[in-house]
């Protein structure tokens, strides 16, 4: 009941925001804070609902943005009809990686997930048609409104929050059916899972291939609003580390977790962006590794978690002493 | 047969901790497993659960070789367990802890959710149902994960010492409580140090020693068995006895 209200609120808050706040940046923050929030709401499902954490989620991110790029250049697609492609790719590329790595521990997925993004990069940049080093452009006037080319930032702000309550969505129907509490029983205790009879790898790779397939859309979204990708802004190693820092901080697990973290990280950055004139980028990497070491030491649930458990503590705990008495 | 075990040995390295144990078990029996420490008795135990693959020897279940199959692929076919070391899903509450095993039969979670308070209501910890499982202590742990195992819907129910670290009361309900789903017509294997547990409960008792089944019969048979009694029951009674319970081994 509460709870509906205040979601509600907050919605209203989101939709009505770049009508409020209608300078140019603040537009921009807002859409790219919808964007991030898209990709890493997607992270969630596998790294943060299944605990497997992927650290090479720009590989998916790319596959979508690079798709989008490809398909205009080579074939002269609006840039977001690559979108199915994107997914496609993707969601074959978590499956070879999936399918040997996830039944291993958790570690050995981790580092299969970074070799391969960083392999993916690599290759690109020596693939003539994928625009190598240089990367490839959109299309520099709009032929129709499917090429969703706008100067103003308030038409993507509206995509990219559809787009965002989708993901939602469905992760929230997820969690709520087998697959979402298979998945939280993987996460604390796989053993236990497995005797039970939950097929612990395949659901493991189903999130992974489910998280992937979203986080295509993210990058084929980015790649349509700044209508260009080259390997750095669409295969660096950073945009996995962002990508998988918003959900640590928001609080992995989640539903909401991974779009508060990207509410706070995302204009962090932009801030320090505009003070430093582009020259953060050595930067940016000490600021996560920073954020990293106090995740990790003082909000191992992410910062939603804190907040929701002081509400909770707040109304007094009645179950207790019952646990107690049975225990 | 329910379940049979033929000639299963297990090695570690150089170590033979499971030397050729067979059992066989039709519907409704109890099965005991007794023995001193590190006689090898989880060990044969997780062979049977496909925790541990046999280093030789085949596993039985419902007249399919199982033998090689994964513990999600046993549990399907109706094998449920409980671990020494209870393994709760620590985050999860004591309902959704129960509600993983009703899974298995039913994709939709208010079935799951029915089938979950039923079994709890029967192994008593309804009224905890919305406590994190990480707030129980041991004996409600050990509990938790019986109603785990029952919400799969098991033909054979395996219990690795569900019942150490209980008081002697505790000991008494958790009996009962493994009356109660006996009469429901559960097969069940029972691995336990407390005799009592097993003289009111196992008709067939095997006693390991170092890997080898040293004596097998009805409980009153082993206890009187003097290889049993000078490998395991000499060293319990006095040990029973410290911890305040009677020797039962009349
Ligand atoms: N993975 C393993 N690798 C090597 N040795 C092992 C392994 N697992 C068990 N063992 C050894 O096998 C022996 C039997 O262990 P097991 O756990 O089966 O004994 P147990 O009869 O269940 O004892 P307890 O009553 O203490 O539970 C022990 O000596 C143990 O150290
Ligand atoms: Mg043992």
């Amino acid at each position: 009941m509460k709870r509906s209200v205040w979601l509600l609120l907050i919605l209203a808050l989101v939709v009505v925001y770049p009508l409020l706040f209608t300078t140019p940046f603040l537009q921009r923050l807002g859409a790219l804070v919808l964007l991030y929030a898209i990709a890493a709401s997607a992270w969630n499902i596998v790294g943060g609902y299944a605990g497997q954490v992927s650290v090479g989620h720009v590989v998916f991110f790319g596959c979508g943005a690079y798709a989008s790029m490809a398909f205009f250049t080579h074939f002269g697609w609006p840039p977001i009809a690559a979108v199915p492609v994107g997914m496609m790719a993707s969601v074959g590329i978590a499956a070879l990686i999936g399918v040997p790595t996830l039944r291993l521990s958790g570690h050995y997925f981790s580092m299969a997930t970074i070799a391969v993004a960083e392999l993916a990069r690599l290759i690109v940049t020596n693939v003539e048609a994928l625009g190598a080093a240089v990367g490839l452009s959109g299309p520099v006037m709009p032929r129709s409104v499917f090429d969703l080319s706008f100067t103003s930032a308030l038409p993507y702000y509206y995509l990219f929050l559809v787009v965002l309550l989708a993901v939602l969505g469905l992760t929230y129907w997820m969690e709520n059916s087998r697959i979402g509490f298979y998945l939280r029983a993987i996460k604390d205790n796989e053993r236990a899972a497995r005797s039970l009879g939950v097929q612990a790898g395949r659901y493991k790779l189903y999130a992974y291939m489910m998280s992937a397939g979203l986080t295509s859309i993210a990058g084929t979204l980015y790649a349509t609003m700044y209508g260009f990708i080259d390997p750095d802004s669409g295969l660096g190693i950073l945009t996995s580390v962002k990508i998988l820092i918003m959900a640590a901080l928001g609080g992995a697990g989640l539903l909401f977790g991974p779009l508060v973290g990207a509410a706070i990280l995302v204009p962090l950055e932009e801030i320090s962006n505009n003070l430093l004139g582009g020259k953060g980028a050595g930067l940016t990497f000490v600021v996560y590794g920073a954020i990293i070491m106090i995740i990790a030491r003082f909000y191992p649930s992410g910062l939603l978690k804190l907040v929701l458990d002081r509400l909770a503590s707040a109304k007094p705990a009645l179950s207790e002493q019952k646990v107690r008495d049975v225990a | 047969m329910l379940l049979e075990a033929i000639d299963v040995t297990k090695t570690f390295g150089a170590l033979t901790v499971v030397n050729s144990v067979s059992v066989s078990l039709g519907k409704g029996d109890i099965l005991g497993l007794i023995g001193p420490n590190g006689a090898g008795k989880s060990t044969f135990f997780n062979c049977l659960t496909g925790d541990l693959m046999p280093t030789s020897g085949r596993v039985i279940l419902n007249g399919e070789d199982v033998s090689l199959m994964t513990p999600e692929q046993r549990a399907v076919r109706g094998l449920a367990r409980s671990f020494q070391v209870p393994q709760t899903f620590e985050t999860m509450s004591v309902l959704e802890n129960v509600m993983i095993g009703a899974f298995l039969r039913t994709f939709d979670p208010a079935k799951a959710r029915r089938r979950a308070l039923d079994v709890l209501d029967l192994v008593g910890l309804v009224d905890v149902s919305s406590s994190v499982a990480g707030s129980l202590g041991t004996p409600g742990r050990k509990r938790l994960e019986i109603a785990r195992a029952l919400a799969t819907d098991p033909e054979i129910l395996l219990l690795d010492e569900a019942m150490a670290g209980l008081t002697a009361t505790e000991v008494r309900q958790a009996i009962e409580l493994v009356r109660k789903i006996h009469q429901t017509g559960m097969t069940l294997v029972i691995v336990e140090h407390i005799m009592e547990v097993i003289i009111s409960l196992a008709q067939q008792v095997i006693v390991f020693h170092q890997g080898h089944q040293i004596a097998r019969g009805t409980p009153q048979e082993v206890t009187r068995d003097p290889a049993v009694v000078t490998a395991y029951l000499g060293k319990r009674a006095a040990a029973d006895a410290a911890r305040g319970f009677a020797g039962d081994q009349t």
